[in-house]
């Protein structure tokens, strides 16, 4: 500080209207890059938003026809002629010709269809489902054996995907022939083809068939090998956690652990696949595609996670804590039990939470594992062969039918629900356990 | 800077030609660890009475892995007496207090070598369990950390895994006698469910002090109490310190020296992990034996 | 070299408050001791002027001893200090105390000038006066250097030299009983001079304050109402304790 001329001179000998007429041009670069600096930001962020953006209208704008499913109304007679039986009993309805009373209903609609051809063209129309449609009406009620009934029956996913389109003003004949065309429009001028809720996407399992093919297989799969997988992973993890970081005494060993579960983190996840393979089924002769393997491996590739999280969450409670419980005279264990884990609680959940989230979009190590099979049955437990939502989609985007494509952006949104569903649970979980202290 | 250049000249002070003796004795502190085998003599009063002493240290060393923290370090600390620690930073004074209930065992490359004796009893016996050691010397810590849990559980807490009561309402007056001593019951009693984390910072330096003296420890050591705390509420904490002396005995670290001055009845000085002066917290602050107790309350070095 | 070590401190700024309180303190002793020089040539030389500026200079001592105390008042507000700067501080008050009464009773040394330059005639006693002043004066340097210098053995030596003014006053005191029985007339005269020599070896009672206070600051020990000898064995004890 000169205090000779505090006016016009600095210490440097700089006037100070110099200094000023300098700092203000540096401060406009500055504020100039300022500017750039956070447009880039913002420009990053927008292109981000835009990708995702157009992933979901793609998948939106794809997969929400498959909500809906198209239903042809035909009057069905419970023939017994047709039928080839006397009366209603669970023999009978095995042998019972159901197919045939629905070609019947689809002759008596459109009477002109003559010849063997035509004939096996009009009846491919209708889904197979029909049949067993017809069958469980019957089941339940006897009575309707030689009356004749209006049925909405499912339509095959050729009609499907032709109508759908038809009404979408972007007409898509696919594999229909013309006279199958004329057929439909006939059907649908005659008001018999509707459009409704597609309940059946969401109540059964896999078919080769699109017009019944449901995902309600893959979403059990995937809850019950998730079950397995945070039945394992979680107690595993947050009890490896509390030991390395409460018990373990820092040397050479420990210190190799930690770097073997940092790389653990970055392996490849089909490589545990293939150890899931090799020991699971191959050494422990475990059967293949059920979701307990499925759990196993995916364990294995959670595992990593939850304990580098956890112990994130266990090294974040305070030391001071600590210490206030064995200055109490807490003993170790008590003070890990009553005050460390009930702080690093939330931040133990989230992390099981992201990694279940990550194991729930896992594919490649459960391909290893068989569970990539084309499985019909809704699995009814862990045991059971099942799939997982994202082998289905897998599966279902190499199938070629049409119908499948919307089914494949259907399941997408469903495996996203399901993970936006669980990261929301995460945050909420935090946010309410943290709200205690 | 170098020591011995620095502390040289404030010797002068003391008597004009006595220089030789003083020399050496700043160089048997500034030399290395080979002082703890001659033992260095702490100057002052650091030993009491054999039947007054609640704490009997001695030769007490600590070491942080290789390198030792305290050296050879004798001190008798007093039933219901204020002993006050003061010192640089680093120079091993909280590193000694956490000794007294063995919170030390923590730090795992930590060790404590000499003998601390607890009315006769060895604390660092390997038998001893410091459970109840920890029971019957407490400790308060230098941010407040009470548990987040309710006001009531925190000071329930101790009782509770000690076993000491039985019935809910012992309980109670437990909790409330606590909180009375440590002058808080009226400021909480209307909201004892609430967490205790929602107390301002002097409240919940006193809440771990009710916490500390729910389980009735002998020894109550307080390891830089105020430092987060505003003037006020060291005031309180301070007053509080002042009517718990009368049924306990006190260890004290402080980094303020006037807290030293006002709370306790006598002040130990310890410098680069020695034990340099013990004396009257009177005479330590208005006319300190050691040289180096005299550069270091006068401010000029620290 | 400064033995106090006033500027070691961390801050700056409390080496220098520390510095400046001594250094004022010094700068009163001065001004003091002139008054004190200057209120017993008035005497000799029954200069009625020179007392007259005594009187009025005594007025700066007073705003000195004030602003001095007010200065201390404020280093104990602020930094709390300890131990030799606590004493330090403490002593200077003290010592402020003493220069004030010094400068009071060369004051009083004056007023007694001014009167006694109103009589025509010769004062007897003026030989006494002269040789206590003299005496008086010298010790009182000898305080303010013990003070500047922190100088303990010095300290003693004031100690003893104010037993030896006790000694002079006592003698002169009784010459000058002696003068007044012998003149009844010159009681009045005379009685002036007693109170002159009455303020002097006061003054030599305030030096030997400040020397206590030298004392006080350097060994931490308070050494009113001891006795010379003890005080010696102490700071025999204290340097060697000190060096074991």
């Amino acid at each position: 500080m000169n205090k000779s001329s505090p006016d016009t001179s600095t210490s440097n000998g700089l006037s100070h209207s110099d200094l000023a007429a300098a700092m203000e041009r540096n401060l406009k670069r500055r504020y100039r890059s300022e500017r750039r600096f956070k447009a880039f930001g913002i420009a990053s962020i927008g292109v981000g938003l835009l990708a995702l953006l157009v992933l979901f209208t793609e998948i939106i704008g794809t997969g929400m026809g498959a909500f809906r499913q198209t239903y042809v109304t035909l009057e069905v007679t419970y023939d017994t002629e047709v039928l080839g039986i006397e009366a209603v009993t669970p023999e009978s309805l095995a042998l019972a010709n159901f197919d045939g009373i629905v070609r019947r209903a689809l002759l008596n609609q459109l009477p002109e269809v003559t010849g063997r051809t035509a004939k096996r063209q009009l009846y491919a129309l209708i889904s197979y489902a029909a049949g067993y449609q017809l069958r469980a009406m019957l089941e339940q009620d006897p009575s309707l054996l030689g009356e004749t009934r209006k049925v909405t029956m499912l339509a095959d996913d050729d009609l499907d995907t032709y109508v759908k389109s038809v009404r979408a003003d972007d007409p898509f004949i696919g594999r229909l022939s013309e006279p199958q065309v004329e057929w439909i429009n006939q059907l649908e001028a005659q008001g018999l083809v509707e459009l409704k809720f597609n309940t059946n996407f969401f109540t059964s399992g896999d078919s080769s068939e699109p017009e019944q093919a449901g995902i309600l297989g893959a979403v059990m799969g995937s809850l019950f090998t998730l079950i397995v997988t945070l039945a394992l992973s979680f107690p595993i993890g947050v009890a490896a956690a509390i030991y390395l970081e409460e018990y373990a005494s820092r040397n050479r060993f420990t210190d190799f652990i930690e770097v073997n579960i940092n790389n653990l983190a970055a392996v490849p996840s089909v490589i545990f696949g293939l150890l899931g393979l090799a020991i699971f089924l191959n050494f422990f002769h475990f059967p293949r595609s059920v979701p307990l393997v499925g759990g196993l491996v995916l364990t294995l590739m959670t595992l990593p996670t939850i304990i580098i999280s956890s112990r994130a969450a266990i090294k974040s409670v305070p030391p001071s804590i600590r210490e206030a419980a064995l200055g109490m005279g807490a003993s170790k264990m008590q003070m890990i039990l009553q005050h460390v884990l009930p702080l690093a609680m939330p931040g133990m959940l989230t992390g099981a939470i992201i990694g279940m989230a990550q194991a729930l979009g896992e594919t490649a190590p459960l391909l290893m594992i068989g569970m990539v099979a084309f499985i019909a049955d809704v699995p009814g437990g862990i045991t059971d062969p099942a799939t997982v939502l994202p082998v289905q989609i897998f599966l279902w985007a190499d199938s070629p039918e049409r119908a499948f494509v919307e089914r494949t952006s259907a399941a997408i949104m469903v495996l996203l629900a399901f993970l936006i569903t669980m990261n929301t649970m995460a945050i909420w979980l935090r946010k309410r356990l943290e709200r205690r202290w | 800077m170098d020591m011995t250049e620095q502390l040289e000249p404030i010797s002068a002070l003391r008597a004009t030609n006595e220089q030789p003796q003083e020399q050496s004795m700043n160089d048997a502190l500034n030399s290395e660890q080979s002082t703890s085998q001659e033992k260095f003599n702490t100057v002052g009063k650091p030993l009491l009475n054999g039947a007054k002493a609640k704490f009997k240290m001695r030769d007490v060393d600590v070491f942080y892995g290789e390198k030792q923290a305290v050296f050879g370090v004798d001190l008798d600390i007093g039933k219901n007496e204020v002993i006050a620690m003061i010192g640089p930073s680093g120079c091993g004074k909280s590193t000694f207090l956490r000794c007294l209930n063995r919170m030390n065992d923590t730090i795992e490359i930590c060790k404590v070598k000499g003998s601390i004796e607890l009315d006769g009893m060895d604390i660092y016996n390997s038998k001893l369990d410091v459970v109840p050691l920890r029971a019957r010397v407490g400790m308060v810590f230098q941010k407040p950390n009470p548990f987040p849990k309710t006001i009531y559980e925190n000071v329930a807490y101790g009782p509770k895994i000690h076993g000491l009561v039985r019935r809910r309402s012992e309980m109670d007056e437990i909790v409330e006698t606590s909180l009375r001593r440590a002058g808080l019951w009226n400021e909480v009693k209307d909201r004892l469910h609430q967490p205790g984390t929602g107390l301002s910072g002097g409240q919940q330096q006193r809440l771990c002090i009710a916490r500390t003296i729910a389980v009735s420890p002998e020894v109550i050591l307080m390891d830089e109490p105020c430092s987060a705390l505003d003037p006020i509420a060291t005031a309180k904490i301070e007053e509080l310190i002042a009517e718990l002396s009368q049924n306990f005995t006190i260890a004290i670290v402080t980094h303020s020296m006037q807290q030293a001055a006002r709370v306790s009845s006598r002040t130990a000085y310890f410098h680069m992990g020695k034990l340099i002066e013990v004396n009257p917290t009177k005479k330590v602050f208005t006319n300190p034996e050691h040289s180096l107790t005299e550069a270091y309350i006068t401010g000029r070095f620290g | 070299m400064d033995k106090l070590q006033l500027d070691q401190h961390i801050s700056q700024q409390f080496n220098a408050d520390l510095e400046n309180l001594r250094t004022e303190l010094l700068e009163m002793g001065g001004m003091v001791e002139k008054q004190l020089i200057d209120a017993v040539l008035a005497i000799e030389t029954a200069d009625a002027k020179l007392a007259e500026k005594v009187l009025e200079n005594e007025k700066g001592v007073n705003d000195l001893e004030v602003s001095i105390d007010a200065e201390c008042t404020e280093i104990l507000a602020r930094r709390q200090p300890a131990a030799s700067d606590l004493r330090l501080v403490l002593i200077v008050s003290k010592a402020v105390r003493d220069l004030e009464r010094m400068g009071d009773e060369a004051a009083k040394i004056a007023r007694m000038a001014l009167e006694l330059s109103q009589e025509p005639a010769p004062v007897h006693g003026f030989i006494e006066l002269r040789h206590l002043a003299e005496n008086v004066q010298k010790m009182m340097n000898d305080a303010l250097n013990v003070f500047a210098r922190f100088d303990v053995n010095g300290a003693i030596k004031v100690m003893r030299e104010d037993k030896k003014i006790d000694r002079e006053y006592k003698s002169a005191m009784r010459e000058m009983i002696t003068l007044m029985m012998e003149d009844p007339r010159s009681i009045s005269r005379v009685l002036n001079v007693i109170w002159a020599l009455r303020s002097l070896e006061r003054i030599g009672d305030h030096a030997r304050n400040i020397a206590e206070h030298v004392i006080y600051l350097v060994h931490g020990r308070d050494v009113r109402h001891v006795s010379i000898k003890q005080i010696e064995k102490h700071i025999e004890k204290q340097i060697d304790t000190n060096s074991l």
